[in-house]
């Protein structure tokens, strides 16, 4: 799978795109990947297992800013002030939203 | 005038620029003009006088690439002198956080899979080499477990100061270095949880008036844990070569210090194989004490460049103890030879990772 982006776009508050180096495009909202989040106050450390009850996202949930860590990842800081979560690229292209298989 | 001006007349840059476009950089596999390495060609009467500005002062081709350029240039007829000056301008990663690390055009770690296999004492050595070939040089001791850098450059219980908010580096044997090892002089050691080890190296390498450089070395702690990965958060590291020796490849533990390094998008820039082979001073005779060439073979099954070798050797230990890099110390032994060779493979590698890299920017709509 490739997880080499070309173009990271953050679109207003609301949504972020992804356009892949294979030309697949992802695009997700920000409170999707505020679910998504993959920090250790999200996520059991040990088994990758989900902790964060994602309904308990607030539904109005925005993205203010998005960084780029060093060559392999994204950072994301939301409305709800969470900004722990380093987004690795393998990662995000493995959310997808129109292409994930688990979870 | 007469038949000569018609001669002298052939003479043009068109004509100079279409000749040297027969050269190609080797590693980047494009001519040398289009790569923009021709500057300031001037034609005075018949003499063509031209800049050709590499990618690296420790490139691996210069010579043959200024010796293919004035073989061309005096083929063209009616050619007087033909001066070709040779210079380099180190290309800066596009994706470097420019803020975060200003005047740093390369950040370069240097890394094994597990200790004791000479990681510092190549880095000590790379690092003078690049210097000695032109460049700007800096190296960040970030071995926490192990800082040796302050010995081998001879500056051991050196006080760092700061100016501003910003670390002052020591200054020695051509290049500039900062290591953990001064933040604890003298045998305390360094007792970091990972939270103190990330706020060390960000203070080290971000913290620190480097000044211009062209590249910034950095010998991590062995394996991989906390220091390495504050490093690849912090900034876009150019590339990582790992030091290895050949029974450790046996054990497949460079493999996960690779791998940590795929994971995090940082090119490998190759692998250098140390304590290759031992001659015993009293016979002359070669010992392979650890297997050799295992290294050169795991590089190809990994389609990573082998950078090179170097062979176990007395000098290169006490020159390290001495606090004076061998290839300093001694220009013209073998096994500065062999880290020439190496910086300059390494160099080549950084120049052909910065030609392919896109900058990462995240744009607003």
């Amino acid at each position: 799978m490739i997880t080499t982006p070309v173009e990271l776009k953050k679109i207003g508050q609301e949504k972020f795109k992804i356009t892949w180096a294979d030309g697949h495009v992802s695009e997700y909202t920000f409170r999707y990947l505020r679910q998504n989040c993959a920090c250790a106050g999200c996520r059991n450390e040990m088994t990758g297992e989900r902790t964060l009850d994602p309904e308990s996202v607030a539904t109005d949930l925005k993205g203010l800013k998005v960084d780029v860590v060093g060559s392999y990842a994204l950072h994301f800081s939301f409305t709800d002030h969470h900004e722990t979560g380093i987004y690795s690229f393998n990662w995000l292209r493995a959310i997808c939203p129109c292409c994930r298989v688990t979870e | 005038m007469g038949i000569f001006s018609k001669k002298e007349d052939s003479i043009t840059e068109a004509s100079v620029l279409n000749e040297l476009r027969k050269i190609q950089d080797p590693d980047l596999h494009k001519d040398v003009v289009s790569l923009g390495f021709i500057k300031n060609l001037k034609i005075t009467n018949n003499n063509v006088s031209l800049d050709f500005v590499l990618t690296t002062p420790a490139c691996p081709a210069r010579d043959q690439m200024r010796d293919d350029a004035i073989r061309l240039i005096s083929m063209l007829p009616g050619v007087g002198n033909v001066n070709v000056n040779m210079q380099a301008e180190v290309a800066q990663q596009p994706a470097i956080n420019r803020n975060a690390i200003a005047g740093v055009k390369n950040v370069v770690a240097i890394c094994s899979g597990k200790g004791g296999v000479g990681k510092s004492t190549v880095s000590a050595n790379l690092a003078a080499a690049m210097s000695r070939m032109g460049a700007k040089v800096g190296l960040l001791d970030a071995d926490i477990y192990g800082p040796t850098i302050p010995i081998m450059m001879g500056k051991v219980g050196a006080e760092i100061e700061a100016r501003g908010n910003l670390l002052q580096p020591i200054e020695a044997h051509g290049l500039k270095f900062m290591s953990m090892g001064l933040m604890a002089p003298g045998d305390k050691p360094l007792i970091w949880r990972g939270p103190m080890a990330h706020k060390a190296l960000q203070q080290t390498l971000l913290g620190v008036e480097w000044g211009e450089l062209d590249y910034l070395f950095v010998d991590l702690p062995p394996g991989t844990g906390d220091v390495h990965l504050t490093l690849v958060q912090s900034i876009a590291v150019t590339g990582a070569a790992i030091v290895s020796t050949p029974q450790d490849v046996g054990l497949t533990i460079s493999m996960k210090t690779y791998r940590m390094f795929v994971e995090t998008k940082v090119p490998i820039l190759g692998i250098i194989e140390n304590m290759s082979y031992y001659i015993c001073s009293h016979c002359g005779a070669r010992e392979e004490i650890f297997g050799h060439g295992i290294v050169a073979d795991a590089a190809k099954k990994l389609q990573i460049p082998f950078l090179g070798e170097i062979p176990l050797d007395k000098t290169l230990r006490e020159n390290a103890d001495a606090g004076i890099p061998l290839v300093v110390k001694d220009p013209q032994s073998p096994i500065t030879r062999a880290f020439n060779d190496i910086t300059k493979n390494l160099a080549a590698q950084i120049s052909i990772v910065n030609f392919q890299t896109k900058p990462l920017e995240i744009i607003e709509e």
